[in-house]
C-alpha cells in the first residue's frame, strides 16, 4: 500500500503541491492527469526525495513505512522507483555497471549478499530483449546519445531488473513514438503483480490506451481535485482540464 | 624495471651536496609574478619543504646534461636548469630498441634529479611509462624527445608522493609522427608537469591527455605549449582534474599555429571540478592562430558536481558518497585513453578509484 496524506510541498518560495492525498493499494495502478503547471513532476519529485523539493507538511508511507524520513537512496531500497521524465546523461558511467551497481545496493541495503556476475548478466540481457536493447546500448555511456525512446526504455529496463515495490512513472509516454511506447507499455503492464503498486504520472489520455489504469486522479493546482475509474480519462481527453483549473 | 632506476639511486646523495646545497639565491626561481607561475609559487614551496635552491648556472650543469637538456634550460625552462644541475646522466640510448603497448618499457624516477631522452628513428615505436614519486624534498627531471618520421612515442607520467616535484618534457615531432602522452597528477607540496611540443613535421599527430587530483595542501599543475611549425598537424587535448578543500589544481595550455601551418587540426578542453568549498581550480588556455585554414576549438569549464546526476544515482538506491564517486570517477576517466597499456590503466583507475573513497 502506497498512501500520501495531506501532502504539501515547496519549490523554493513557490507552494506547488497543496494538501495532496491518494492512496493506491498493492496490486492496483493508479493514473494522476494534470496540465502543464499543475505539480505532477513536483509530486514525482518530492516522493523520490529530490534536494530542493520541500516538504513542509504532510506524509508519505510505502507498505507502512515513512518514506519522508528517508534518504532517496534509502526510499530505493523500501522498493520505491521513479522513472524519470527525464532520464539524467551520465559520460564516463555505461549505463550496465550503473545498473549493476543499483541492484548491488539496493540487496546490500535489504541484507542480501550483491548478486553474482553471471546470474546479474543473464538477468540483464534477459529483461534488456524484452525491451528491444542491444548489448551495445547497455555498453554505452548512461543515457549518452540515447534517443528519447531509448532513455525510456531504459527507465523500463532499470525497473524491470530492481523489481521495485511501487513504481511512478512521470509521463513515460513524452518523447516516445507510438512503437516504442506500445513495447514499454507492454514491459510495465509485465511487471503489473499484485504485489506491486504503480502511479502513472501524464499529460494525455494515450498512454492510458496502453497501460490500463484502475483509478484516474485528476490533479490540479497541487491537489486531487477529481478521482474516477478508467473513465474520468477518457472524459479529459474529450473536454480538457480547464473545468477543473476553474472549479480548484 | 630496467637498469636505469639502479643508476639513479646509487648516485642519489652526491647529487643532493652538489647542487642543492645551502646557498640561499632563491631569487633566482620564478616568482608568482613570471609568465606562467601565477598560481604554482614554487618558492614559498621549497619554503614550506625547508630546501633552500637557487638555479644552477650553465658552468654547474653535468655534462651530460649539457648534451640534453641545455636548449631548454637555455631557454630559460627553470625545471630544466634544476635538472641540469642535479643529474648526472644522460642516456641516449635509454630504453629497448623496440617497445609497444603490450611490452612497455617502466622507469621509476628518482628522488633528486635526472635527465634523459631519446631520438627515436623512423618508424620506430617507444612506449614508456614514468613513474614519479619523491618523499618529500626537491625532485627535477627533465626529458627530451625526438619523434622521427613516421615514428610513435607513447609517453605515461604517474605522479604521487610529496615534497617538490617538477618534471619538463620537450618533444619535437617530424613528419607523419605521433605523440601520445597522459599525465596522472596526485599532487604534492607542489608538483608541476611541463609539456613542450614542436611540430616541425607535416602530418604529425599529438595528443596530450591527463588527470589531476588535489586533497588538502596538495597542488598540481599540468602545463603544456604544443607549436604547430608544419601544416596539417593535428593536436587533441583532454585535461580532466578535482580538486578538495584547501587542494589546488592548475591547468595552462598554449596551443600556437606558426604561419605556414595550414590545416592544422587543434582541439583542447580542460574540464575541472570543485568538490568542496575551499577547493581552487585555476586554468588559462590559449590558442594563438597565426595560420588560415585551421580548424581549432578549445573549452574549458570548472564547476561542482551534477546534482541531477547525483539525485538520479541515489534515487535507484546507490548511496550518496558512492553515488559522488561514481560520477566523479566517470567523470575522470573520459580523460583516461583507451590506448594506455592494459596494465598501466589498471593502476591509474585503481589510484583514482582509491583515492575518490579515500
Amino acid at each position: 500500500m502506497f498512501e500520501v496524506n495531506d501532502l504539501y510541498v515547496r519549490v523554493g518560495e513557490a507552494e506547488i503541491i497543496k494538501g495532496l492525498t491518494l492512496a493506491v493499494p498493492a496490486g492496483e495502478t493508479h493514473a494522476i492527469m494534470g496540465p502543464n503547471g499543475s505539480g505532477k513532476s513536483t509530486l514525482a519529485y518530492a516522493l523520490a526525495g529530490r534536494g530542493g523539493y520541500e516538504v513542509t507538511a504532510g506524509a508519505a508511507r510505502l507498505d507502512g513505512a515513512d518514506l519522508l524520513a528517508l534518504t532517496p537512496e534509502a526510499r530505493a531500497a523500501k522498493g520505491l522507483f521513479l522513472s524519470f521524465q527525464y532520464p539524467v546523461e551520465i559520460p564516463g558511467l555505461s549505463a550496465i555497471a550503473f545498473l549493476k551497481a543499483a541492484l548491488n545496493a539496493q540487496r546490500k541495503a535489504r541484507g542480501l549478499e550483491p548478486m553474482p556476475a553471471p546470474a546479474l548478466l543473464k538477468l540483464m540481457r534477459e529483461k534488456a530483449q524484452a525491451l528491444n536493447i542491444n548489448e551495445d546500448m547497455l555498453k554505452r555511456p548512461l543515457n549518452v546519445g540515447f534517443s528519447g525512446g531509448e532513455k525510456k526504455r531504459f527507465e523500463a529496463l532499470q525497473m524491470a531488473v530492481l523489481q521495485p515495490r511501487f513504481a511512478i512513472l512521470d509521463e513515460t509516454d513524452s518523447g516516445l513514438d507510438i512503437d516504442a511506447l506500445k513495447l514499454v507499455a507492454e514491459n510495465v503492464n509485465a511487471l503489473r503483480s499484485p504485489a506491486r503498486g504503480m502511479l502513472v504520472i501524464t499529460h494525455y489520455q494515450r498512454l492510458l490506451d496502453y497501460i490500463k489504469p484502475d483509478r484516474v486522479h485528476v490533479l490540479a493546482r497541487g491537489q486531487i481535485v477529481k478521482s474516477g475509474g478508467p473513465e474520468l480519462a477518457l472524459e479529459l481527453e474529450r473536454e480538457g482540464y480547464d473545468k477543473y483549473l476553474r472549479a480548484a | 624495471m630496467n637498469g636505469l632506476a639502479k643508476r639513479l639511486s646509487a648516485r642519489d646523495t652526491s647529487v643532493q651536496s652538489r647542487a642543492l646545497g645551502d646557498a640561499l639565491f632563491s631569487h633566482l626561481l620564478p616568482t608568482r609574478r613570471a609568465e606562467g607561475w601565477r598560481w604554482s609559487d614554487i618558492q614559498s614551496a621549497l619554503n614550506d619543504i625547508n630546501q633552500r635552491v637557487r638555479v644552477p648556472r650553465e658552468e654547474e650543469w653535468s655534462e651530460s646534461a649539457e648534451a640534453a637538456v641545455a636548449h631548454s634550460a637555455r631557454a630559460g625552462n627553470v625545471i630544466a636548469a634544476l635538472a641540469a644541475g642535479t643529474a648526472d646522466g644522460w642516456y641516449s640510448s635509454w630504453g629497448p630498441p623496440f617497445s609497444n603497448t603490450s611490452n612497455p618499457m617502466f622507469d621509476q624516477l628518482g628522488e633528486v634529479g635526472s635527465v634523459g631522452g631519446r631520438e627515436l628513428e623512423a618508424n620506430e615505436e617507444l612506449v614508456v611509462v614514468q613513474h614519479l614519486k619523491p618523499e618529500g624534498g626537491l625532485a627535477a627531471h627533465c626529458y627530451d624527445f625526438v619523434v622521427g618520421p613516421g615514428a610513435r612515442l607513447t609517453r605515461v607520467l604517474l605522479q604521487s608522493g610529496d615534497g617538490v616535484a617538477l618534471v619538463s618534457g620537450r618533444v619535437i615531432v617530424r613528419e607523419f609522427g605521433q605523440l601520445r602522452q597522459f599525465v596522472l597528477a596526485e599532487g604534492a607540496k607542489l608538483a608541476r608537469i611541463e609539456t613542450h611540443v614542436e611540430i616541425e613535421g607535416e602530418g604529425a599527430e599529438v595528443e596530450l591527455h591527463g588527470v589531476y587530483f588535489c586533497d588538502a595542501g596538495r597542488h598540481a599543475d599540468l602545463t603544456s605549449v604544443v607549436t604547430h611549425k608544419a601544416a596539417n598537424g593535428k593536436t587533441k587535448q583532454l585535461i580532466k582534474g578535482v580538486a578538495r578543500k584547501g587542494g589546488r589544481g592548475v591547468f595552462q595550455g598554449k596551443i600556437v599555429v606558426e604561419r605556414g601551418a595550414r590545416k592544422t587540426d587543434a582541439r583542447q578542453y580542460h574540464h575541472g571540478m570543485l568538490l568542496e568549498e575551499g577547493a581552487e581550480i585555476f586554468a588559462k588556455p590559449e590558442l594563438m592562430i597565426h595560420a588560415d585554414d585551421v580548424a581549432c576549438a578549445h573549452g574549458n569549464t570548472a564547476g561542482g558536481l551534477d546534482e541531477s546526476a547525483l539525485f538520479y544515482l541515489r534515487s535507484r538506491g546507490l548511496a550518496e558518497a558512492e553515488a559522488r564517486a561514481l560520477l566523479i570517477e566517470a567523470f575522470l576517466l573520459e580523460a583516461v585513453p583507451e590506448w594506455l597499456p592494459a596494465a598501466v590503466r589498471d593502476e591509474v583507475e585503481a589510484r583514482i578509484g582509491a583515492w575518490l573513497r579515500s
